[in-house]
């Protein structure tokens, strides 16, 4: 393990000496020298400097509180690296590349940095694999969105040809997909075995490759293989790597045209029964979300409901993924009517969605349709949802709408109806914006009864937009029975008279309020207190101090008994 | 195979000439032939032709049982044509009578009030509106759910609805809205005249509505109806379940000291 990767280490020291006598000429040689060097002792200095690295990381890395020492060496990973320009620059680089093909040397420092960069995951990978530790492919994982805008076929297949012994079948494979051809370089490593981690990282960055690039069939067809593949593996170091080679797998059948989306569940299906048998719990909340996606694409909601009732979604999944499928519920219960179930889950969908701003599109469907659901409920959502930055602008038709509802006026949301349909209608949220029409018309005549006592029902026909009067009585009936109003009907006179309102604090209703806020914040506690995380065998540590503690304490009652303590014994005691 | 084909043929001119009875006998024979030709199920090594023709007779069987006033037949029905709906192979040549038999089936869901289930097909369904037979149903659920309970009455009758076979459960809704109006009546008046009563329930005659009357237990004197009143027993808070509340508070509180 340590052999490797002082071994690493030295051939990197290599790469960077060839390059820094290439290309020392260009803007940044004072870094260079130090680095490789730095590396191992002086890992502290280059913590400093990667303040510039994508935010998502940095704030990932502060959530996850490290064992200081493992900290410092993942810091240390980075590249101190320039700001956005580096962008820029790459694309030059790639350009300079194509014309000089072969002359890997001449590297501008970008793509080496994430040449480097992805190398040393092998690194972390291999670790992972050793202290069977799912937090270091974790943290390969998170590297992948860094890597993936500087990531070009070129880069890929340097780490490529490095990695795989010449003439691996994989190797061939993979540069084929990319568009590449084996080079005549030199490779060091050829001794080396094909850990099956990398393997699969390494796939799965030609996958991500091919879905930037937009060669969507191509990347469906290396996807089925690779997953055919992943799903032959066992290993649970795998997990973490396999729920993403599936999640992007799904992606490229989403985006072929129609009959592909719905090929792949037999695929999803199989592959969640071995992950369910296999306890792999990464692999089983990924499809389950994948799949009920997939269902939701296709409006097969049935289906959908079969899944969530026959499956059981692992409780101790991703943060993200339980956000995702709180909101495939929370769709699903909206459209079978269950509008207390759907906004719960999509509540704690919204919470639970990360804050960063990768996550908005999330953030902004969750909220679209808890919006609707809050209406249906006859709820008025908060005001605030709307004057959020990222959700202002999206949320634009939404915010009308409710205006609309909250008014009680029909005809605004007829007009409203009419001119964002077609917003609605790719919102997925249509069908459930035409039930609101009855809400509109409760609200219409809640409004009335709390501002007059007494209401003929030809005003009331004539408020809410109806055509006859029967129709008024029907519904204000209705209205009545169903709870909206508290208020009786006088047929003979055709009247409307209210009742005195309830005070309500008279009631339970305050009390079931406190409960239920309670109770949440019973469960958020308990929830906290579940996630905490302690470093393994620690405790044993613990016992064994404790029992040391315990010894010394007893020779200490012994010797203060035998009248013999010195100093050196009420260090000790201090120390306990 | 000549067997299949002049099976069907008698089932259609059976069909035409209504005898249902016939024709549901001529269905399981059918059937069997069907599944003889392993052409009950869509699957890709039977041609399209027998295909479209053992939907077409799914189809038959679907409406002939709403005929008979036969439910699970109709839902049998219903199920095994949807792989045939969904089937690639046969989108080329779609079925006339595919809304129609969707339409029934949201009628039937509606008529049970099973509204969840009427959404979630619905939402598989693009432009709803569109369709007459879909979007009779569809106007229908709105209609009921809103409250206007005058345009469902006006709905059911003969003219305005779109077939034969819907007409078959004009019956059943206007039971049904009748009693969601006497439900909504209850709440709604302190008493009602027994002719404005006729009118509101959409009753033919007087004795209809005291008919109707005494089997929801409705007082009728001197020509008014008079709803019984609910006693209120809301406003009392139950101790129980304040004890409830707080042991469990104090449990949790506990956990966490």
């Amino acid at each position: 393990m340590v052999d490797k990767r002082s071994l690493r280490s030295s051939k990197r020291t290599d790469d960077n000496n060839k390059n820094n006598d290439s290309s020392s000429s260009n803007n940044k040689p004072s870094s260079k020298p130090t680095r490789s060097s730095s590396r191992r002792t002086a890992s502290g200095a280059s913590k400093k400097t990667p303040v510039t690295e994508n935010t998502e990381k940095t704030t990932e890395a502060d959530k996850q509180p490290e064992p200081p020492v493992e900290d410092t060496q993942m810091v240390g990973v980075q590249e101190p690296k320039k700001d956005l320009s580096g962008d820029v620059e790459m694309g030059d680089d790639t350009i300079d590349k194509k014309e000089d093909g072969t002359t890997e040397e001449k590297k501008e420092d970008p793509a080496v940095t994430t040449y480097n960069e992805i190398k040393q995951n092998f690194t972390l990978l291999e670790r992972a694999v050793a202290l069977f530790d799912s937090r270091y492919t974790l943290r390969v994982l998170r590297s992948i969105a860094s890597h993936r805008r500087k990531v070009t076929a070129e880069i890929i297949s340097k780490v490529v040809q490095d990695y795989y012994p010449a003439g691996h079948e994989a190797a061939d494979y993979l540069l084929q997909q990319i568009g590449q051809t084996q080079s005549t370089m030199d490779v060091d490593e050829s001794s080396q075995d094909v850990l099956p981690e990398v393997d699969v990282y390494l796939h799965l960055l030609v996958q991500i490759f091919l879905l930037d690039q937009k060669q969507y069939e191509q990347g469906a067809e290396f996807s089925s293989q690779l997953v055919e593949k992943v799903h032959s593996l066992n290993r649970r170091t795998l997990d973490a790597l396999a729920s993403k080679v599936y999640f992007y797998y799904a992606r490229f059948f989403e985006l072929l045209p129609a009959p592909a989306i719905t090929n792949i569940r037999a695929q999803l299906l199989a592959s969640l029964r071995t992950a369910t048998l296999r306890k792999d719990v990464d692999l089983q909340a990924t499809l389950i979300t994948l799949l009920l996606r997939n269902y939701i694409a296709t409006s097969d909601i049935t289906q959908a409901d079969h899944l969530v009732n026959k499956t059981k979604f692992p409780e101790s999944a991703a943060n993200n993924l339980i956000a995702r499928y709180n909101y495939y519920l929370g769709k699903i219960k909206a459209i079978q009517l269950d509008y207390s179930g759907a906004h719960e889950q999509l509540v704690s969908a919204i919470r639970k969605a990360p804050q960063t701003p990768a996550a908005a599109g999330f953030l902004q469907a969750a909220n679209k349709l808890n919006i609707i659901v809050e209406l249906l409920m006859g709820d008025i959502p908060d005001r605030a949802t709307f004057r959020e930055p990222r959700l202002s602008k999206a949320l634009h038709a939404y915010f009308l709408l409710v205006k609309a509802v909250r008014v009680g006026e029909l005809e605004a949301f007829h007009t409203l109806l009419e001119q964002h349909a077609d917003t609605f209608k790719r919102d997925g949220t249509y069908t459930l914006v035409l039930r609101l029409r009855q809400n509109v018309i409760k609200t219409g005549i809640r409004m009335m009864s709390l501002t007059y006592s007494r209401i003929s029902l030809r005003d009331i026909c004539i408020r809410l937009g109806l055509e006859s009067e029967e129709s008024a009585e029907y519904i204000v009936a209705k209205a009545i029975r169903d709870g909206v109003i508290e208020a009786t009907l006088d047929h003979e006179k055709g009247y409307m008279q209210s009742k005195e309102i309830l005070d309500i604090y008279a009631t339970q209703e305050p009390m079931e309020a406190f409960h239920s806020r309670i109770s949440f914040c019973m469960s958020l506690h308990n929830d906290s207190v579940k996630a905490m995380r302690f470093p393994m065998n620690q405790h044993r540590l613990e016992l064994k101090n404790a029992q040391e503690a315990r010894e010394r304490e007893r020779e200490l009652a012994k010797e203060i008994q035998e009248g013999e303590m010195d100093d050196d014994d009420g260090g000790d005691f201090d120390a306990l | 195979m000549s067997n299949l084909q002049s099976l069907h043929q008698s089932l259609v001119s059976s069909v035409s000439k209504k005898d249902y009875e016939t024709a549901s006998k001529q269905l399981s024979q059918l059937k069997i032939a069907l599944l003889q030709h392993n052409a009950l199920i869509p699957s890709a090594d039977v041609s399209a032709d027998i295909l479209v023709g053992s939907r077409e007779v799914l189809e038959i069987g679907a409406i002939v049982s709403i005929h008979l006033g036969d439910e699970s037949a109709f839902l049998r029905y219903y199920a095994q044509l949807q792989p045939f709906y969904a089937s690639q192979a046969l989108n080329k040549s779609p079925s006339k009578n595919k809304n129609k038999i969707v339409g029934l089936y949201l009628l039937l869901l509606l008529t049970k009030n099973n509204i969840a289930d009427f959404h979630t097909t619905i939402e598989n369904i693009p432009d709803v509106e569109q369709d007459v037979f879909l979007g009779y149903p569809v106007t229908l659920e709105r209609w009921l759910m809103e409250g206007s309970y005058d345009k469902v009455w006006l709905a059911t009758k003969g003219s305005r609805v779109p077939s034969e076979e819907y007409a078959m459960f004009s019956e059943v809704l206007v039971g049904t809205i009748r009693h969601e109006i006497a439900s909504c009546s209850e709440k709604a008046y302190a008493s009602l005249p027994v002719s404005n009563a006729k009118q509101l329930l959409f009753l033919d005659s007087e004795g209809a509505v005291i008919e109707f009357a005494a089997e929801r237990n409705w007082e009728v004197r001197d020509g008014r109806i008079y709803f019984p009143q609910e006693e209120a027993d809301k406003a009392s808070l139950s101790s129980q379940s304040i004890i409830n509340y707080a042991i469990g508070y104090a449990q949790e509180l506990e956990n966490i000291v």
